[in-house]
């Protein structure tokens, strides 16, 4: 797994440190329970767990499913075109993060009871915000 | 309070108070910036985080360094251009025509070193070379480390507010070139320039008494002070 960490409890005593310090760190935690979360989200999925894969969604990501369709997120989740694929790339800033696999891209966040996704089967727009199959696009 | 107390209380009040003014404006920006940061994350659909994690983010780190920076890179540019700008009737400068080089004598350096002279500017050349621009050399490490610190943090917080909105985090390159990070440059350097620049002119034409920034009050607008 590629690891291009920050993390921002690392404030103005580690941003003093030199870049180079910084750089090239090991695999992260952070960076390993946001790419487990995203595993879990979409293994739930592929299995047709589509209950297990709620509980992996941030309570905003179901709200949204919930307020666009009509419907509960159980029901909702059995359609969405979520890819899936071994991890690529993590990158953790703060309480956010970003998972990309070979065939999605999908976004996290951190709460008290650990990491969530806002959104996946995201695709890009350029500089725009993602497109997002589930959750809401920026 | 014994009188030694006292006295050292009196002797170091400059950076005593502002010492203590440094810290609780520290606090009030912790404070502000708190509400402001639980705000924003509420706006984003995000959980507030706790004012504790908030003192270690990067959200609260970019802030203040940024400022850091900016002051330092103040002085330090006040401490060099000084000695090659001037400010005719300004007590802030030189008197205009005074040479760029001063001579050991001038500086009280090497031979021309008094007894209470401190040591390093009776040591051979290279200490002595380094003392010389001490001051001004600290405020540019200051400034350049603030700087570095500001950009640092400054991405880390710029990145997790992108995927906070869906968007690709930046790489250094990219935030290098980025508007967030010139645009919280730029904005505390014009007022830097321009508290220098309003202080030097005010100084030949404003009077404060009692005050060593000012020139004494019956002195004439083309002296020096």
């Amino acid at each position: 797994m590629r690891s291009r960490l920050r993390r921002s409890g690392a404030a103005l005593a580690a941003a003093l440190l030199p870049a180079g310090a910084l750089a090239g760190c090991g695999a992260d935690p952070a960076a390993e329970a946001a790419a487990t979360a995203q595993q879990r989200f979409t293994t739930a999925l592929s299995t047709g767990d589509t209950a297990a894969a709620c509980a992996a969604l941030a309570p905003d990501a179901v709200e949204h499913l919930r307020a666009a369709h009509g419907r509960d997120c159980a029901r909702e989740l059995r359609g969405a075109r979520v890819g899936g694929g071994p991890v690529r790339e993590v990158q953790v800033w703060g309480t956010q993060a970003q998972v990309r696999t070979t065939g999605d891209t999908v976004f996290l966040t951190r709460g008290p009871d650990g990491w969530r996704v806002i959104a996946a089967g995201c695709r890009s727009r350029g500089e725009l915000p993602y497109a997002c199959a589930v959750g809401a696009s920026g | 309070m014994s009188a030694r107390a006292r006295r050292a209380l009196r002797d170091n009040g400059i950076g005593i108070a502002f010492g203590l003014l440094f810290l609780a404006a520290l606090a009030l920006q912790a404070a502000a910036g708190f509400a402001d940061f639980t705000e924003q994350r509420l706006a984003d659909h995000l959980l507030p985080v706790s004012f504790g994690r908030y003192l270690t983010s990067s959200a609260f780190a970019v802030d203040v360094a940024e400022n850091w920076q900016s002051e330092y890179l103040q002085f330090f540019l006040y401490v060099f251009a000084t000695t090659w700008l001037v400010q005719r009737g300004s007590p802030e400068s030189k008197p205009p025509g005074s040479p760029h080089r001063t001579s050991n004598e001038q500086e009280r350096v090497a031979e021309h070193a008094e007894a209470d002279s401190p040591v390093s500017a009776r040591a051979g050349h290279p200490r002595r070379v380094v003392f010389s621009v001490s001051l001004g050399a600290t405020m540019g490490l200051l400034f350049l480390g603030s700087w570095a610190a500001q950009f640092i943090a400054g991405r880390s917080a710029y990145n997790a507010q992108q995927l906070a909105q869906l968007q690709d985090p930046l790489s250094w390159s990219d935030y290098l070139m980025s508007p967030d990070f010139w645009n919280r440059t730029a904005q505390n350097w014009q007022s830097e320039f321009l508290a220098i620049g309003s202080m030097a002119v005010f100084a030949v034409f404003l009077r404060q008494r009692g005050s060593p920034e000012s020139k004494a009050v019956g002195a004439p607008h083309d002296s020096q002070g």
